[in-house]
């Protein structure tokens, strides 16, 4: 662990900038709204920013993305097929502990399994990623009920941990080779047992502030995994959820590790044609609809059934290694039907704990 | 961090083939005979009977379609009918024209384990088209085989496909075809009805006995029912999938049923695994 002073970040950000993309969380000066998005520098990074409205998932797996050009000449039947992914240097400076398990969760599912997704690859293997604790909870956040926070555990580089008291000064523990470079270039402060032992002071004080909601509902996450992967939630249960489904896809598009992509080839007017792979969500109707209309998945609460099987079933963690949900709170931030994931913990648990009192 | 996919599948990139000769199969189907234009690509290209490329028709887009029988014995080419909008594009070219071509993706039959048995397969409509590699495989090896049969029903006589294939299957001793059609036509001789009557007429075994399975939700509902009413057990009745695939490579999702993925799991499951999934066929 190493002590880093704010030149110290500041130095770091601004080397980093020279050769890599730097991406960072910024408050639009606008509505004060903030994105994870590509900054100019250290001046526009703000780690006290709450969390981003759209994960940093927005960058290794962009919402739209072209992966293939190509040009087919009918006449004399050519064809030029070039790959198109996007291959250049970022570090993602400030990732919340969520977002990271998040990143974890697309790195183990894309990576990670028979096939690797060469496109998600590409993004991935020259990406540094910076972490920042939480020094205290934001409303919507339930991290302590899904193991993903207030403080990162693994995967970063490195993780910030602004320490109270110090002016400024943030711990920072290393987690990867390249963190380690990054400490051995620039010659930071080594850390004590007491900066140590401040830094998990510093996480004990965030998790005691989150809302008793948060904290209470900690064991019915692991609940409702187990009841969503046995099959024993009533199917009414389903209906009164998909009931109130507007089949709008922001739960899927704001998720840290939804990634479920549709392929289009569009073509362009130069007379070539883009593959775009663009985020879908399992909410739409024609997610699962095949030519000749076909459809085996109908009704809306079987959709949503299906999406809550893939954030919180046991056959889908042990392809994340860790369950889907990172407890960001995005998804019930954005449902205009409220159902986001902590929503759904309740129904389950409402229903249980009628069962359990009829009994 | 892995650097690259495990399999030798094509995966991101399509490999161009030509197409050499298109023939009508049916009406609204066709297949297309096609060879890749870099020959050593065409040579790596190995497949199992029961798995499926993801196919690209250039300016509309890709899907998914079961493989021939490996084109070690046979060219390379794929029967489609014309349904959506990239098969329409598909039906519109001629000889010569290019397509890209991924994969092979999917697990495939597995021969292995139903050696020494009989073999009865039931396909309605197109529902032949991924079985018949599966027959090509089990003919030219019909010494490991006990009883071998196949059911099959269209709608017309026109409909049903591969006729001259089935033709020449016949000289196979102990090939056992059963033709149906769903309404009588002048000129056909044949049976008339739905394709689950004849498992009754074609008095097909159940012990010892392994069934290919392959057609329309209703065909295929209906002949499991007869299947296990008379006595099959879950295990040994085998279908292949079918689901909207965009990828081919288990990342993109939309095959997704209940914990498995159709285009790597799958397409290839006995009925025991599909009653498991948890959604309607």
């Amino acid at each position: 662990m190493y002590l880093l002073t704010t030149e110290d970040l500041a130095t770091l950000a601004t080397e980093l900038g020279r050769s890599h993309d730097l991406y960072g969380p910024l408050r639009r000066p606008a509505g004060g709204q903030v994105f994870f998005d590509r900054v100019r520098g250290w001046g526009e990074i703000d780690l006290a920013a709450p969390i981003p409205s759209m994960p940093p998932k927005e960058i290794l797996f962009p919402q739209f993305e072209r992966i293939l050009r190509y040009r087919y000449d009918r006449k004399t039947k050519e064809v030029a097929i070039e790959k198109r992914y996007f291959e250049r240097p970022k570090v993602l400076f400030g990732v919340r502990a969520c977002d990271l398990a998040g990143i974890q969760c697309l790195d183990r599912f894309l990576l990670g399994q028979e096939f690797v997704d060469d496109v998600y690859l590409a993004h991935r293997r020259k990406s540094l990623i910076i972490a920042n604790t939480c020094v205290e909870p934001f409303p919507q956040c339930f991290c302590v009920c899904t193991h993903t926070g207030p403080s990162a555990e693994e995967g970063y580089d490195l993780n910030l941990t602004l320490l109270p008291n110090g002016g400024g000064i943030h711990a920072a523990e290393v987690g990867s080779d390249a963190g380690r470079a990054l400490a051995e270039r620039f010659g930071w402060e080594k850390a004590t047992e007491a900066d140590r032992a401040r830094k998990n002071a510093v996480v004990e004080r965030s998790i005691s502030l989150f809302p008793e909601l948060a904290r209470d509902n900690k064991a019915w996450v692991s609940r409702l995994m187990n009841r969503v992967t046995t099959g024993f939630i009533k199917p009414e249960i389903w209906e009164y959820i998909g009931k109130q489904c507007f089949e709008c896809g922001a739960c899927s598009f704001v998720c840290p590790s939804c990634s479920c992509f549709n392929i289009e080839d569009a073509p362009l007017r130069s007379g070539e044609c883009e593959r775009l792979r663009t985020r879908d969500s399992c909410s739409f109707e024609g997610y699962t609809r095949m030519a000749g209309d076909h459809n085996p998945r109908k009704p809306v609460e079987d959709r949503r059934n299906k999406r809550f099987f893939c954030k919180m079933s046991f056959s889908q963690s042990k392809k994340y290694l860790r369950p889907g949900c990172v407890g960001c709170g995005r998804c019930a931030w954005v449902c205009p039907g409220d159902i986001g994931l902590p929503n759904v913990v309740q129904y389950v648990r409402r229903e249980t704990t009628e069962q359990v009192t009829r009994v | 961090m892995c650097e690259e996919s495990r399999s030798t599948a094509i995966v991101t990139m399509p490999e161009i083939v030509t197409i050499d000769e298109i023939r009508d199969e049916a009406p609204e189907v066709k297949t297309f005979y096609a060879s890749f234009v870099d020959r050593e690509v065409g040579e790596r290209f190995r497949l199992r009977s029961g798995q499926f490329i993801m196919c690209t028709v250039f300016g509309a887009g890709e899907f998914a379609v079961s493989l021939p029988p490996s084109p070690e014995h046979d060219r390379l080419h794929i029967t489609v009918r014309r349904v959506g909008k990239v098969t329409n594009a598909l039906h519109a070219l001629g000889p010569g024209d290019k397509l890209g071509v991924r994969g092979p993706f999917g697990n495939g039959f597995p021969f292995e384990e139903i050696k020494g048995k009989n073999v009865v397969y039931v396909a309605g409509g197109i529902g032949l088209i991924p079985l018949r590699s599966s027959i090509v495989h089990v003919l030219q090896h019909r010494r490991e085989f006990g009883r071998i049969l196949l059911l099959y029903g269209a709608r017309t006589s026109a409909d049903l496909l591969y006729r001259r294939d089935i033709d020449a299957w016949r000289k196979t001793d102990g090939f056992e075809p059963h033709l149906t059609i769903d309404k009588g036509e002048p000129g056909w001789g044949g049976e008339v009805g739905f394709v689950n009557k004849l498992i009754e007429k074609a008095n097909v075994p159940v012990e010892n006995t392994v069934a290919f399975v392959c057609g329309p939700p209703v065909m295929f509902n209906s002949t499991i029912a007869e299947l296990l009413r008379r006595g099959m057990s879950e295990d040994h009745i085998v279908s292949t999938l079918e689901r909207q695939m965009k990828c081919g490579i288990g990342k993109c999702q939309h095959c997704a049923i209940g914990r498995t993925l159709v285009c790597t799991d799958g397409p290839v499951y006995t009925y025991r695994q599909i009653k498991t999934l948890g959604e309607v066929i």
